[in-house]
């Protein structure tokens, strides 16, 4: 750690009268990977686009190997080998992934070479031809950091790379992540997995609260006091409980069902997104749906929600249903509606909150002060904004909202994506409430050791194809290997 | 209250920025005038003569010609508020005035406390026809309304042409206009002495009447859920999009209809071939400058009104020839959309 790569300091940015940043700094040395941490809000996203220039800081200063700069715009950023692979996808729906890539490069002949040996070397397979409108989650994440690669970047920023991709693809990802610092490239990495983190990083740098509150060389940390760092000061975090849930302790045949599936298909443009599905959700239970993006969880998660219909077979479902969707900024919330109206999305049809043809605001109000105040969102009042809040108090607010719609049936897609250890464990304390007093939970998730903490059954999903594990086979191996077989493997 | 959902909006700016537009149209236009050998200071004492220069002028010139602009104006901003980018206001417009007409000549024998509300419904009845063409367009076919809604424009506005040359020319034949409707079709004035008719009262009611349907109704927070984010309305599972988009298309259809039933009911009496000056297309500046909130569109569509009264004044008293008066009105509405573009952008900055 003899020179310095990049130097931010000082840096202060406002929007409005929410202070993001309050004198953070952050020091980027070659050949590292430089691990950013802190809670949902204490400000890394919007220092990584103040690197990346996105954004202008109000005040403070960054020098790149010694020279002070500026960078007014991403290309400035770009000018100065800077590379940001965004949390948000920033990529054009209606063009393939190879033109995607192209965009700002070249043309897709010239770009399609150093996209196959990036892809050679990396292991990150993304179809190139379709139109990135059809691709899930995973595959559009898997273009942005290849977008960023192609750039040839001395600073390769991360955003939050993993939270999509199997466990194999983190491997993977990481490998390639360590070669690239071997050829001194730096790597700068924001994950909410502390494991990840420590794993993979040279150095960490732990934000809070807008301000730099440590910086050390990885092994000076470990995970508790890495927590202590984040959040100031002790906080409980529960251990995981392995098969926690309750309503255990009831013979199976007992729990009362609260709907099922029996042999759903559903196909989109001739393709067959769910393959005879079947599954029977009971009371106390909470069934995890374990599998890689764009497996057939997302038309999974929107039949037993009641939002699509199956093309065959039959869906039996309750009429108390809470959806958590995957995407909170955009299916979850609308960001120019306040907390209220937001609330309003979920309740505003029911029989309490409605009379006649007007809606009933003052009751909506009440609930949405009661959300906020139980689920512990930071945000100055109801009447805010919800694209204001930072992306664990949006959550927040989701979950409160479909927990009350939950009467029998809460569907949890990927629920804690993006959420920060505090906010996650928050998340899943409230789907094992939810469970004990007798509410049937499907949790759908990439997250493998999610699923693993908080089922009482375990699923996993392959092309189409949901397969129950059997409890012997219930470890990261065992449902790794269902998650990866195809439907010929039976 | 300032403490309902969806009254953010912040009252000023909208004052803020036509005085912005009136400052930037004075600079350009004074240029444009001097370069084509116009006095800039008789032009805009004619404009401003012409449209507020007297109590008299302002209630019979500005407030008249405000009464189809405000109605076209609220069936665009209900249209933009649900994401329905209906651009058809004027031929809606068209088809309203043709079923008033048509009404009113049929119905003659009717006495007025009857026949003015059918008279008026018929017209929201044809613009709500006019409307349902595109708006099953894009429901069952998926076709974009902003083409079909303009083209429907045209086919109303040659539908009207074609009616004052044919079935319902008047008896004489001679000139392109329909016989005059029976006095028991017609509204009565709302101040005597002046030109204002009831409709200006009925634009102002159904301005308040909107703006608390989209403040307090479910179907009001609907239709700006569906405008807002519609993929969220849609995965909230509560929200039954298609039916909300056709009910708000048909409404929007059905406001711009009536537009023509009160010019036709309150102003001209008949059907005449060119009968809107493009209130339809004016209307989209008046919905966008007034940030599509009903209350707001009541002053934008006094703002324009008195901006068209004045151009009437500017060619005839200042002498200034027609085109120039068009090119001062376009300066208006670009300086408005111009500024209402950075007002936004710059609200919209925020923390990612």
């Amino acid at each position: 750690m003899t020179d310095t790569l990049a130097r931010l300091s000082g840096i202060e940015r406002r929007f409005g009268s929410v202070v993001a940043l309050a004198g953070a700094s952050l020091e980027i040395a070659p050949a590292e990977i430089h691990g950013v941490l802190g809670a949902n809000g204490a400000g890394k996203s919007t220092l990584l686009h103040i690197l990346g220039g996105m954004l202008q800081p109000d005040a403070g200063e960054i020098e790149i190997q010694g020279q002070s700069v500026m960078l007014r715009t991403p290309r400035d950023a770009w000018g100065h080998g800077i590379a940001l692979v965004h949390q948000h996808f920033t990529l054009v729906p209606a063009l393939s992934g190879l033109e995607n890539l192209a965009l700002g490069s070249g043309t897709p002949v010239t770009v399609g070479n150093a996209v196959a040996e990036i892809m050679e070397r990396t292991g990150l397979r993304v179809p190139l031809d379709e139109p990135v409108s059809s691709l899930g989650i995973g595959d559009r994440q898997r273009l942005e950091i290849l977008k960023a690669l192609l750039r040839e970047p001395t600073i390769l920023v991360l955003d939050e790379p993993t939270a999509v991709l199997s466990p194999a693809e983190v491997q993977g990802l990481f490998a390639l992540l360590r070669t690239m610092a071997a050829e001194g490239c730096a790597v700068v990495l924001v994950a909410h997995k502390l494991r990840e983190v420590l794993g993979v990083a040279d150095r960490i740098t732990v934000l809070r609260d807008g301000r730099t509150v440590a910086s050390d060389r990885a092994d000076a940390f470990d995970e508790p006091s890495l927590v202590r760092a984040m959040v100031g000061g002790e906080v409980e975090v529960p251990a995981p409980q392995p098969n926690g849930a309750s309503g255990e302790h009831l013979p199976k045949e007992e729990r009362t069902i609260v709907g099922s599936l029996t042999d759903v298909r559903v196909v989109i443009d001739g393709v067959t997104r769910l393959d005879s599905v079947s599954m029977t959700m009971r009371r106390g239970e909470i069934l995890g749906v374990a599998g890689i993006e764009g497996n057939g969880q997302r038309e999974l998660a929107l039949v037993l929600a009641g939002r699509q219909g199956p093309d065959g077979g039959s869906a039996r479902l309750p009429s108390g249903i809470g959806f958590v969707p995957q995407d909170r900024s955009r299916e979850g919330l609308i960001p120019s509606f306040d907390l209220v109206e937001n609330v309003a999305l979920a309740l505003h049809q029911s029989d309490e909150y409605r009379d006649g043809p007007w809606v009933r605001w003052d009751e909506i109000r009440g609930e949405a002060d009661r959300i906020v105040q139980h689920h512990g969102v930071v945000t100055t009042s109801t009447r805010t904004l919800a694209g204001a809040l930072s992306g664990g108090n949006q959550q927040r607010v989701v979950v409160g909202r479909e927990v009350a719609m939950a009467t029998d049936l809460l569907v949890a897609e990927n629920p804690t994506r993006g959420l920060d250890i505090v906010s996650a464990t928050f998340v899943h304390a409230e789907l094992r409430r939810l469970a004990s007093v007798g509410v049937s939970i499907v949790l759908i998730s990439t997250d493998l050791d999610e699923v693993l903490d908080m089922s009482t059954s375990v699923y996993a999903m392959s092309r189409g194809v949901l397969r129950e594990v059997p409890s012997n086979q219930r470890t990261r191996a065992g449902v790794g290997a269902l998650m990866l077989s195809g439907p010929a493997d039976e | 209250m300032s403490d309902e959902p969806g009254s953010r909006s912040r009252a000023w700016e909208p004052v803020l920025i036509a005085a912005g537009a009136v400052a930037l149209t004075a600079v350009v236009g004074s240029i444009l005038l001097l370069a084509g050998g116009h006095s800039p200071v008789a032009a805009a004492a004619a404009l401003v003569n012409g449209s507020v220069g007297s109590w008299r002028t302002f209630v019979s010139i500005t407030l008249v010609r405000a009464v189809p602009l405000t109605f076209t104006g609220l069936a665009v901003a209900l249209a933009f508020r649900a994401g329905v980018w209906n651009i058809g206001a004027e031929g809606q417009l068209y088809a309203g005035a043709i079923c008033a007409v048509a009404a009113g000549l049929s119905l003659a024998w009717m006495p007025g406390l009857v026949l003015v509300p059918i008279v008026l419904g018929a017209s929201a009845f044809g613009g709500a026809v006019w409307a349902a063409v595109p708006t099953v367009m894009r429901v069952r076919f998926g076709v974009g309304e902003v083409i079909t809604t303009l083209l429907m424009n045209y086919v109303g506005i040659h539908l009207a042409a074609y009616m004052v040359h044919g079935p319902l020319q008047e008896a004489r034949g001679v000139f392109p206009q329909s016989e005059a409707i029976p006095a028991a079709a017609r509204l009565p004035l709302l101040l005597p002495g002046t030109r204002l008719h009831l409709g200006f009262a009925v634009a102002v009611i159904l301005a308040i009447a909107m703006a608390v349907l989209m403040r307090r109704s479910r179907l009001g927070f609907q239709i700006r859920a569906l405008g807002a984010a519609p993929e969220v309305a849609r995965v909230s599972g509560r929200i039954r999009t298609t039916r909300v988009l056709a009910i708000t298309f048909l409404a929007s259809g059905a406001i711009a209809g009536l537009a023509g039933g009160v010019q036709v009911s309150g102003v001209t009496y008949t059907l005449l071939e060119s009968f809107s000056p493009g209130w339809g297309y004016t209307a989209i500046a008046v919905a966008l400058l007034a940030g599509l909130d009903p209350i707001g569109v009541i002053v934008t569509g006094v703002l324009f009104g008195a901006l068209q009264a004045g151009a009437g004044a500017m060619q005839r008293d200042a002498g200034i020839p027609q085109v120039w008066v068009g090119v001062v009105e376009a300066l208006v509405i670009l300086a408005v959309l111009g500024l209402d573009r950075v007002r936004r952008t710059r609200r919209t900055e925020r923390a990612p």
